[in-house]
């Protein structure tokens, strides 16, 4: 696939074509966010082996699950991007995805290690990572534990001590300042 | 507006593209969506501006993931069917099988709930049968009693007529004496052959209890002869005594069953001489 042409087609075709169990729609699904959707779920579970054992569910899953996405609720990657972090937050709760990580061994951190630089020194993600950086501490850190660690905003405000409302407001925030940068 | 604008502001729209809001919330912003087009901008906004976000920290997977997930979807396209084929229990034709099966289930029912109604109202009749039966044998009984009775005192009074259109037989009436005033009693002789009769229908003693019975004798010259016992229970109507040549009256006594050689005199009932 990967030498083959990318799949590129319109949000409403993608959705029909899904709707339909077309295979065509995976095909342009995982050519046009299986990278954006690794990188959601590389926020969360660090180990890249996981991570794309991960992207394979959340592919399945989406083939599967694609009758309860509802276009008019939202776009259809708002909805790929929630079931992502779904699976990637209760991957990181479980019992033996915790186990596991007590048990790596140093040669797995090297490479954990070395993973986590690539994804830092991703060219293309360099300029957000440095807007991110720009944020206001307090902004990116809400940010951080809502959006990347997979906290909930309630977790969040009792984690930081905040009131709910602020956590709220701090999200908001943050997000007005990617969207003046990508909008 | 101004409530919409404080509805965007509040950040609940960025917590529902996180995916970070329960059902009902969910609910909550699509319905404010629905109403208000700034809302739903706003979402998309927010949506396109996480979307580029995500597309700008994109980390490209391994070549080879990408065939994995590709067969892993058509193998489960293939081996499982989208739609699950619902197999019936049982064949169509069963189907109405058991429907004709059903109604005749309830056919029986109603016919059983009839036939224990009928039941109980014949057992009810049989009850009513029964009395009336037992109520009718009570009567028949009671007739038959009174036509055996009728019977007893009819042959009993042919008796008595034929003995006094005769002139053969002598009728000796018996009376009562001191203790016992009201009974009364008739022996009849015959003049030509010496026998004696006496007749229930012409007959009123004192009761005998068990054990004893009354016995009749004629005085011969001052002798008393025994002319046999009697009792109540006679099935004849007509009683033959002994015979006597000569008599000069009659009595009855009451004797222990069976009768005495000589007559108790305290327990005579009735005596009468006779008159020829």
């Amino acid at each position: 696939m990967a030498t083959s042409k990318k799949i590129s087609l319109s949000e409403e075709e993608l959705v029909s074509a899904l709707k339909r169990q077309d295979t065509i729609a995976i095909k342009a699904l995982y050519d046009m966010y299986s990278g954006a959707l690794l990188g959601v779920i590389s926020r969360i579970i660090q180990q890249t082996e996981v991570a794309e054992d991960l992207l394979q569910e959340t592919f399945v899953k989406i083939w599967n699950s694609s009758a309860n996405y509802d276009a008019s609720k939202g776009r259809l990657f708002t909805w790929m991007m929630n079931v992502a972090r779904n699976l990637s937050i209760d991957k990181l709760r479980s019992k033996d995805f915790k186990n596991a990580n007590k048990n790596q061994d140093i040669e797995n951190n090297v490479d954990f290690i070395d993973q986590q630089k690539k994804v830092s020194f991703n060219a293309d993600t360099l300029g957000v990572k440095e807007l991110v950086t720009k944020l206001k501490p307090d902004l990116k850190e809400v940010l951080d534990m809502v959006y990347f660690k997979g906290y909930t905003h309630v977790e969040a405000a009792e984690q930081l001590n905040i009131p709910l409302g602020t956590v709220k407001t701090r999200v908001r925030m943050a997000i007005i300042e990617l969207r003046k940068n990508f909008n | 507006m101004e409530e919409v604008k404080a509805y965007i502001e509040s950040g609940i729209l960025e917590l529902y593209v996180l995916g970070q809001l329960s059902a009902r919330e969910c609910n909550e912003v699509e319905d404010m969506a629905n109403r208000h087009p700034e809302v739903r901008a706003e979402i998309t906004a927010i949506e396109l501006a996480m979307e580029a976000y995500a597309l700008d920290n994109a980390v490209e997977p391994s070549v080879d993931l990408s065939d994995k997930i590709f067969s892993k979807i058509e193998t489960a396209n293939a081996s499982a069917p989208a739609e699950p084929k619902i197999i019936p229990m049982y064949e169509g034709s069963n189907d109405s099988k058991v429907k004709r099966l059903k109604y005749a289930l309830v056919a029986c029912s109603i016919l059983l709930a009839i036939s224990l109604g009928a039941l109980f109202s014949a057992h009810n009749e049989l009850n009513v049968a029964k009395d009336q039966i037992l109520a009718l044998n009570t009567d028949k009984d009671q007739f038959a009693k009174t036509v055996s009775k009728l019977e007893f005192d009819k042959a009993g009074m042919e008796n008595r007529i034929a003995m006094t259109e005769t002139s053969e037989w002598t009728t000796v009436k018996l009376a009562g004496v001191n203790k016992t005033p009201a009974a009364k009693m008739a022996v009849y002789w015959n003049k030509a052959n010496k026998n004696v009769v006496i007749n229930y229908a012409a007959m009123d003693l004192p009761k005998a209890d068990t054990g004893h019975e009354y016995q009749l004798w004629a005085l011969v010259d001052g002798k008393p002869i025994s002319l046999g016992v009697f009792n109540e229970n006679s099935a004849e109507a007509v009683k033959q005594m002994e015979t006597i040549q000569k008599a000069q009256a009659f009595a009855v006594t009451i004797e222990p069953t069976g009768g005495s050689v000589n007559p108790t005199m305290e327990k005579m009932v009735v005596m009468g001489a006779v008159s020829i």
